[in-house]
């Protein structure tokens, strides 16, 4: 393992904030006492072959948060600048989507409308958050190069603000699930609530899967293109256009995919029904094992991905 | 109190070709049993071996051909390169200017870009809040702060990016190339402007090709060739050394 390794410490930033004061030049004799009062932030001891603690980045990245907000807000403006709808768009096209697809596949699924139009709509606005959280991440580091070149950010910054700026479009797609609702008169009672808790952990999940796709696409440009076609390959075969017993036999394939679990515990409760123990589990399972393969391969490449750029 | 010390430091700069940075290779070599082979890859030794110290009152000028490792060297002060070999320790808060117009967004009006800016330069709330005023005198821009910056003119554009980048203050100060903005009247203003910053800093590393900045702003100068450290100390000695150098190489 030849990978050149650092230990950064820094609290708010290394480029600092506390607008240090001057002070005249010391005689040297004062100037080694003096420099063990340097704040710990403002400390950078680097050299090849020391190692990071496991999960620094992505805790720094965390305490920056009001950066990566900042970036993700300003790229969506940057998308929808001088665009009447703006985000809105999204709304309508998703709308216009799911009424169309959940009005002929309830038919070919003989399934009555009003069970189908609302499970098809819940699990494709969850769906397309997936997907686009986890396609846009493969550009995570190389749309933000020119940051990463020229200041010293953690790395997780850039993965926290794709999934950032993808939530903010996902609450957009959101409000189609409204009336719905109310067309349908489904019955969520207070179940409806876990939704929530269930919705942060696909979040949590996004930060994971984000990092792991951010590396692989710097390094092997190929990844995005791959990604891709995996997640059209799993929208085909996670339950959203058919419920799980349309399977049959196959249903092993919905259990076995951790996707299918994730969209379960969010859109289940938004129909009124319990999420499955299995469920629960499976997503917490994949969010335990994912961080630790995400940042065990984290902490062997970070001292590289800089020069895959 | 700053410091800087680097000891032994290399940087290996590895070059992807289309086909040895496509997953397809790896996949293809690894078939037999042989995964580790990396036998495709090239790598550009941008650094070789550099060590150096610069303490409180330094102003090093890094002076060299195109391609000797000055950006890189400026890279590894940021924390951003890491070395590949050897080590370095700095202590103080690094400010960075490699290119001042980091950040701007084109969409965002002006008084907006100097919150966007800020808080990338890493400038706390207050540091933003005190520093409006200053780049609004500063730039001239007037009612234009409230306009998209996509609509300013080039000039008004960097002289914009380069108020909010200087608001720092900052204890080891890097450039790369002291930057030229908008026209030369405005560029005198931006240069002492740029000169209060250097003096408030504590050390301050500048790459350049200009002699003349370097002999304003430094007491030292550095010399990169191929990437190793071939003089460091004295301006007029460094200077001297590499002129002969340079005239050798006209000669040959």
């Amino acid at each position: 393992m030849g990978g050149p390794v650092l230990r950064v410490r820094q609290g708010k930033g290394l480029l600092g904030d506390d607008g240090g004061v001057m002070e005249a030049v010391r005689p040297a004799s004062e100037a080694a006492r003096a420099s063990e009062r340097v704040p710990r932030e403002h400390r950078v001891v680097r050299s090849a072959g020391r190692r990071d603690p496991l999960g620094l980045d992505l805790y720094e990245g965390m305490v920056q948060w009001r950066l990566w907000a900042m970036l993700g807000w300003s790229d969506i403006r940057q998308r929808y600048r001088r665009s009447t709808l703006g985000p809105f768009w999204i709304t309508l096209s998703t709308g216009i989507f799911i009424l169309a697809l959940g009005l002929i596949y309830g038919r070919l699924l003989r399934m009555e409308t009003a069970t189908f139009l609302p499970y098809f709509a819940v699990g494709y606005i969850i769906w397309t958050f997936v997907s686009s959280a986890t396609i846009d991440a493969c550009n995570a580091f190389l749309e933000g190069e020119r940051i990463i070149k020229q200041i010293k950010r953690p790395f997780s910054v850039f993965v926290l603000r794709v999934v950032w700026r993808n939530f903010v479009v996902f609450l957009h797609t959101a409000i189609v699930f409204l009336p719905i609702l109310i067309f349908f008169h489904v019955d969520t009672g207070f179940t409806a609530l876990l939704a929530i808790p269930a919705f942060a952990l696909l979040l949590l999940n996004q930060v994971w899967v984000g990092l792991v796709v951010a590396i692989l696409n710097t390094r092997f440009r190929d990844v995005l293109q791959m990604v891709t076609t995996a997640v059209q390959i799993l929208f085909f075969s996670t339950p959203i256009m058919y419920p799980v017993d349309a399977l049959g036999d196959a249903a092993i394939l919905a259990h076995i995919n951790p996707v299918h679990h994730f969209i379960e515990i969010v859109r289940a409760p938004l129909l009124g029904k319990m999420p499955a123990l299995e469920s629960w589990l499976v997503a917490w399972v994949t969010i335990l094992v994912g961080f630790l393969v995400a940042l065990l391969l984290f902490r062997r490449v970070d001292r590289r991905i800089v020069y895959w750029l | 109190m700053a410091r800087i010390s680097l000891t032994h430091v290399s940087v290996e700069i590895p070059v992807f070709d289309v086909s040895s940075a496509s997953l397809r290779k790896v996949l293809l070599g690894s078939v037999g049993g042989q995964f580790n082979r990396t036998g495709s890859q090239v790598l550009v030794r941008a650094l070789k071996d550099v060590s150096f110290e610069a303490h409180d009152g330094d102003r090093i000028g890094v002076i060299g051909r195109n391609g000797s490792g000055k950006t890189t060297l400026l890279r590894v002060l940021t924390d951003v390169y890491p070395p590949t070999e050897g080590s370095i320790e700095i202590s103080g808060r690094v400010s960075p200017m490699f290119d001042a117009t980091l950040g701007m967004s084109p969409d965002a009006t002006g008084m907006e870009n100097i919150r966007i800016c800020g808080m990338l330069w890493g400038l706390s709330d207050e540091q933003i809040a005190q520093g409006i005023d200053d780049v609004v005198a500063f730039t001239e821009l007037g009612d234009y702060m409230n306009v998209p910056v996509r609509t300013y003119s080039t000039g008004m554009f960097l002289r914009l990016a380069f108020a909010i980048a200087t608001l720092r203050e900052p204890e080891i100060l890097l450039l790369d190339e002291v930057i030229g903005v908008g026209d030369a009247a405005f560029f005198e203003k931006a240069y002492a402007r740029l000169i209060g910053m250097v003096r408030q800093s504590r050390i301050l590393v500048v790459a350049s090709h200009g002699e003349k900045i370097i002999r304003d702003l430094c007491n030292k100068a550095m010399w990169l060739d191929g990437g190793t450290l071939k003089e460091f100390g004295d301006v007029d000695y460094v200077f001297a050394a590499y002129r002969k150098e340079l005239a050798k190489g006209a000669a040959a």
